[in-house]
């Protein structure tokens, strides 16, 4: 094509559209300006739908919020029997012991009469709401002061030797002094708990911060004099939401497996409120017993599913934090 | 991968050569050995059979260390390291004679030194300083003449105290007051001797371990790996070899012995394993185990649930309230009845509860005299083989209980009843006797309440500061004698306080219980009338409902090479945990046959009673 | 550095001193009955009297810190009092490490070479096979607990192998099985951490820079996305091989090994001051030395972090 031939085309174009039909003045438009400035991409929501749309993850989560309700309602139901009622032989009056499964006793009865399957859920609702306030807890505290631990350096060298004072100190003689003081209770147990537990997630969250805290990012930041609370906030911690968020759903179990040692010591919960942990460790005194074998096995599936799915749901939750898996 | 593989098989071979050194201990065995292994749960602190009042710590220094009497299987008196023995007129001064030519040998089986008389007399004094801690040393002066005042410093001069050599083989023992079982209390731990030259040489070690030891028993320990192993060799230079029938004992530690040691036993690792509650009714309904156990013998700890008369404990479980109605017989009475004791025992023995319940405090088959039971004496015979547990009566008594106490308590009467959380047994036992007593005799009545609390100072926090109404106790005996288990409820006992009930006054202004012990304490030199007495004082507690007597110890079920008619059988002492005297069994007893074996030992011990009080 | 890390050490030997006092003092405020086990009941006043002042109770308590103090410095950390009396602390100690150092540190060895073989494996090859393998792995050894795992294993393997059950100190066999079972934990959390930062990592940019400079992917896993993934652990690692010599519990307890599992709170159970001290003298240290350890190592493998100023 020559060089006359464009300028003709330009020309005829030129001539077949006018100059001010072309473009026009746009009004002021705060609404629209923020739609151009800003995409609708909010971190969270982002987050959420990644989330969701993994479909174990949402099954997994639907499984656990049904979980939870069950066991609060599960006592009002009909027919159902109380956890720590122990049931007699009509006639004969001793303790229905080791009853396997039956129509009568969904999950049998334990080694003194007690109705298995009320048991499992009574201990299900102790433990999940324990390991959630603990869980909770860890996250609030163990994440602030790990975060301040890691990030303020004049803070480094105090609470490190804090840290070193505390993590060294058995957390057995205090649990024993404190079953001095303290009656057991579910109050006890979860004061007992929070009193150390967050010290691992403060650590944790620590050296996550030392690692990215003098990146070139965090320097501009602070050389644009932003406040500390806001690198932390906006700097550090997004980063940081897939591994805490995985730590968190981690400790839940773990709570439920601590919650043993503590009723040895005598700091446990009260017999009438049985938990997972302690009916996992009367069973697993049965395991070499085929036949009594199914005391183990429920509330150890119970534990087991509530495991596997935070396992889950921690990773797939962890994937969807990563912004850089946001479409 | 293959790479990977290569590299750790590497790395498990230079760790596995940078590994503890193996001990050089030869594991080829003779065909003719006849070995016995067992797993053991909880290591000893100490050998010092001078110092310790544990029963596994003694019951290895039993089999090392001879005593000056030993008791046959059925319990009758023979000659230990004392070949005879005599009492003064008076009771007060025993004289016995020692084996001549018994050596003391070291951990290697070399010779130390001849067995004397002045043995028995160093370890006293080892025993009466208190700078070594002994825990025997108040069982030891309770009896002997001024050994208290030396232990506790007011005479400084150890020949004072009441024993002495009175030349290499003749041992003389003075006695504060005439005390009937005397001759019994030589077989415990703090009348055993130990050579004042060896105390010496090792001083504060003595007793660790297996090398800062002398032996003069049946066994020697070749090895002491505490929280391993020990491997206990017969003594080459034992007076009594021929009666040593087990050559070489392996005991391995295991803190999971309660779990493993049934699989161990099934595969032939093991001579001996309990069997826990829970698998003996696997084992029984399985042909090819059943026969592999049998049932423990029961031992001589009293278990009894304790009504507290003088109630401390807080304000929110009506204390006062409480002791208005237990100082009302008919109201103790209706709780006697009430305890369905089966049901509370299926929590520790689900497989035949029955063989642990005692019906009396003192235990069947404790002390006798010519053959007749302690426990067939007096009143005590009326207990003795009726079931506390009675429904009909509970009620009678509850409706009585609730005429006389109506206005003066409030109802329900608050039984505040702590267990430790300690033991799941203990827990499940309080939930299920909590059950059972509230519906039999109504929630209008009574309301249990159980609290858990700690096993830290447990005894402290609870028993002994009277903090309960209602609990379960235990007492174990401190010599072969009925007065051991009045220690308790005598004034100054920290169980359940008797001397604060109200009533049973007796015109010296003494409690009625009191001076029926005093009675019976006083009388030594007739051991029938004597207890007669204390039985009669036993019966008062039982019949009062002070106490309602529940179980003996011991029991549960195991399988075992051992045959347990054989051990030497005493309810106190050292003799019960020798190894000498056993055999090993081709093939383990099974139920069946431990229960003829157990009446016939019965039948055959009346006449070895008989004979002996001849 | 060489200034930092003198200052620090120092800095730390004041919180040594810290936590000992404190748990000297806390130990003191445990019951005295405790001192005699079953014992105390059959006792009399003058006997628990007299076995408190010989265990040197008795005297002022700030007597029996600073005597425990002189003695510290002249390297002795005295007898124990209840768990064995009369043995040098040091003693009983001294016989148990090398047990739970040997299956510590071969266990860490097996739980770092497959956990992060698995962790890199299953980030390669994310929601594919490996990655789901692993998972499942990750999954089973997480949900079941280890006291139910370990004592299958124990049972059923040795069982089908015809292994004896218990550790015999002679018998090599025997030494394979707990070094196995102890690995199985570490082996799940190193490839499930590996796996987490590797995902996280390889989404960064440089990773798409190295791919788009055509870098072979093995290399870019092990030179650059690994190492990265690396840090975080990295300041865990002296600690977990210090602390080797703690021991196990369940696996010591199982297998019959005489290793230092439990010790800790056995002792502090049956309140042997002295132990108790010694023990927390030397899990204090290497804790402390392992924080600072870790500080360094992460500082090494990532020179943008800086620790002093």
């Amino acid at each position: 094509m020559g060089k006359g031939a464009v300028n003709k085309l330009r020309n005829s174009i030129e001539n077949s559209i006018k100059e001010d039909e072309l473009f026009e003045f746009a009004e002021f438009d705060e609404e629209e300006a923020k739609r151009g400035g800003y995409s609708n991409y909010s971190y969270w929501r982002s987050t959420w739908k990644v989330f969701i749309s993994n479909r174990l993850a949402a099954f997994l989560l639907i499984l656990m919020a049904v979980l939870l309700l069950f066991t609060f309602i599960q006592p009002y139901l009909p027919n159902q029997k109380s956890p720590t009622k122990i049931h007699n032989h009509p006639e004969t009056n001793l303790p229905l012991k080791n009853l396997r499964p039956n129509e009568e006793f969904w999950f049998g009865t334990n080694s003194i009469g007690q109705d298995l399957w009320a048991r499992v859920w009574s201990g299900t609702r102790t433990s999940l709401m324990i390991a959630i306030i603990v869980g909770l807890w860890e996250a609030i505290v163990g994440i602030t002061i790990g975060a301040l631990w890691g990030y303020v350096r004049w803070l480094d060298r105090p609470i490190t030797e804090i840290y070193n004072i505390i993590n060294n100190i058995p957390k057995t003689i205090i649990l024993i002094l404190m079953t001095y003081i303290m009656k057991p209770s579910m109050f006890t147990m979860i004061f007992a708990i929070c009193l150390t537990s967050w010290i691992d997630m403060a650590r944790f969250v620590r050296n996550l911060t030392i690692i990215i805290r003098d990146r070139e990012y965090n320097l501009a930041s602070k050389c644009l004099g932003t406040p500390t609370r806001r690198i932390i906030t906006k700097n550090l911690l997004p980063y940081l939401v897939s591994v805490i968020m995985l730590t968190i759903a981690l400790s839940i179990p773990s709570t439920i497996g601590y919650e043993v040692f503590l009723t040895y010591i005598g700091l446990g919960l009260p017999v009438k409120t049985p938990s997972l942990g302690n009916l996992v460790n009367e069973g697993r005194l049965l395991i070499l017993n085929p036949s009594q074998r199914y005391q183990l096995i429920f509330p150890s599936i119970v534990v087991s599913v509530i495991t596997i799915s935070f396992y889950i749901l921690g990773n797939v939750f962890s994937d969807a934090a990563d912004p850089k898996n946001h479409v | 991968m293959k790479r990977l593989l290569a590299l750790m098989l590497v790395l498990i071979l230079v760790l596995s050569a940078c590994s503890p050194k193996t001990d050089e201990t030869s594991t080829d065995k003779e065909d003719e050995i006849a070995e016995y292994s067992v797993l053991y749960s909880g290591e000893i602190t100490t050998l010092n059979y001078l110092v310790t009042s544990t029963t596994a710590e003694f019951a290895l220094a039993a089999n090392f260390v001879d005593s000056l009497i030993d008791f046959d299987r059925y319990g009758v008196a023979v000659p230990g390291l004392a070949t005879e023995w005599e009492v003064s007129d008076d009771g007060l001064v025993w004289t016995l004679k020692i084996r001549e030519g018994v050596k003391w040998v070291t951990h290697d089986g070399e010779e130390y030194a001849e067995v004397t008389a002045h043995d028995w007399v160093d370890a006293a004094k080892y025993l009466l300083n208190p700078a070594n801690e002994s825990k025997t040393a108040n069982i030891f002066y309770s009896v002997i003449e001024n050994a208290e005042e030396y232990y506790k410093g007011e005479i400084t001069d150890f020949s004072q105290v009441g024993v002495r050599a009175v030349s290499d083989y003749v041992l003389e023992y003075k006695l504060k007051k005439p005390t009937p079982y005397f001759l019994s209390m030589l077989n415990y731990v703090c009348f055993l001797p130990a050579n004042g030259d060896f105390l010496e040489e090792v001083g504060d070690r003595f007793g660790t371990d297996n090398v800062n030891f002398l032996y003069n028993g049946a066994y020697i320990m070749e090895v002491f790996e505490p929280q391993s192993r020990r491997i206990l060799v017969k003594n080459e230079n034992y007076w009594d070899k021929d009666n040593v029938f087990i050559d070489r004992i392996v005991m391995t530690y295991n803190q999971e012995a309660a779990t493993l040691g049934p699989e161990l036993f099934v595969r032939g690792e093991v001579d001996y394993s309990g069997i826990p509650a829970s698998l003996v009714e696997e084992w029984m309904q399985d042909p090819a185990r059943k026969d592999l156990i049998r049932p423990n013998r029961t031992s001589f700890y009293s278990y009894f649930y304790a009504l507290n008369f003088d109630p401390k404990f807080d304000e929110e479980y009506e204390p006062e309230n409480w002791k208005i109605a237990v100082n009302n017989r008919n109201f103790r009475k209706s709780l006697f009845h009430a305890l369905d004791r089966v049901a509370a025992m299926t929590t520790a023995e689900p497989y035949n509860p029955e063989q642990r319940l005692s019906n009396t405090i003192t235990p069947k088959n404790f002390v006798n005299f010519e053959g007749k039971d302690y426990v067939e004496f007096g009143k005590l015979k009326e207990f003795t083989n009726t079931d506390s547990f009675n429904p009909d009566l509970a009620l009678k008594y509850r409706d009585e209980a609730k005429k006389e106490l109506e206005g003066k308590v409030k109802f329900p009467i608050i039984v505040y009843m702590p267990y430790n959380s300690g033991s799941t047994e203990w827990a499940n036992r309080a939930q299920v006797v909590e059950q059972q007593m509230e519906n039999l005799l109504g929630t209008d009545y009574i309301d249990i309440v159980i609290d858990a609390r700690p096993p830290t100072n447990f005894l402290s926090e609870v028993r002994r500061s009277g903090k309960y109404a209602f609990l379960e106790c235990n007492w174990g005996p401190d010599y072969a004698d009925p007065e051991t288990y009045t220690d308790p409820f005598y004034p100054g006992g920290t169980y359940n306080f008797p001397e604060y009930v109200e009533g049973y006054n007796d015109p010296n202004g003494e409690k009625r219980y009191t001076n029926l012990v005093d009675a019976a304490r006083a009388e030594v030199n007739d051991i029938e009338k004597r207890y007669e007495l204390f039985a009669e004082a036993e019966a008062f507690l039982i019949e009062e409902a002070f106490v309602i007597p529940y179980a003996v110890g011991g029991g549960g079920y195991s399988a075992s090479r051992l045959n347990p008619f054989e051990s030497m059988y005493s309810p106190f002492g050292v003799s019960p945990e020798r190894y000498k005297g056993h055999k090993l069994l081709d093939k383990p007893m099974n139920t069946e046959e431990f229960l003829q074996e157990l009446e016939k030992w019965e039948q055959e011990r009346v006449e070895a009673l008989k004979k002996a009080s001849q | 550095m060489l200034k930092y890390s003198i200052k620090r050490l120092f800095q730390s030997l004041l919180t040594l001193f810290i936590i000992v006092t404190v748990v000297f003092l806390l130990m003191r405020l445990l019951p005295e009955e405790g001192y005699f086990g079953d014992a105390y009941e059959k006792l009399d006043e003058a006997q628990r009297e007299a076995i408190l002042t010989s265990m040197g109770l008795r005297d002022p308590i700030h007597i029996q810190l600073i005597n425990f103090y002189k003695n510290l410095l002249k390297g002795d950390l005295g007898e124990s009092i209840t768990f064995r009396p009369r043995v040098p602390v040091m003693e009983i100690i001294k016989d148990k490490v090398p047990y739970s150092l040997y299956f510590g540190l071969a266990s860490i060895a097996i739980s770092l070479i497959v956990g992060i073989s698995l962790g890199i494996a299953m980030a390669r090859n994310k929601s594919k096979f490996w990655d789901k393998l692993g998972t499942g792995y990750i999954v089973f050894v997480r949900a079941v607990p280890a006291a139910v795992y370990f004592l299958f294993i124990q049972i059923y393997i040795t069982d089908i192998f015809k292994l004896p059950m218990l550790f015999k100190i002679d018998d090599p066999k025997t030494w394979i099985l707990p070094t196995i079972s102890m690995s199985l934990g570490g082996i799940a959390s190193y490839a499930m951490w590996i796996r987490r930062y590797m995902v996280d990592e390889l989404n960064k940019d440089y990773v798409k820079l190295a791919r788009a400079k055509g870098l072979d992917s093995k290399k870019i896993m092990v030179r650059h996305v690994f190492r990265n993934a690396f840090v975080p652990m990295a300041q865990y690692l002296p600690a977990t091989i210090l602390f080797t010599i703690s021991g196990s519990i369940y696996i010591e307890s199982l297998y019959s090994i005489p290793g230092m599992g439990g010790l800790l709170v056995e002792v502090i159970k049956r309140q042997d001051n002295t132990l108790v001290q010694a023990l927390v003298l030397i899990y204090s240290s290497i804790g402390i030395v392992g924080l600072f350890l870790g500080d360094i190592l992460m500082a090494l493998f990532d020179p943008r972090i800086k620790l002093e100023r």
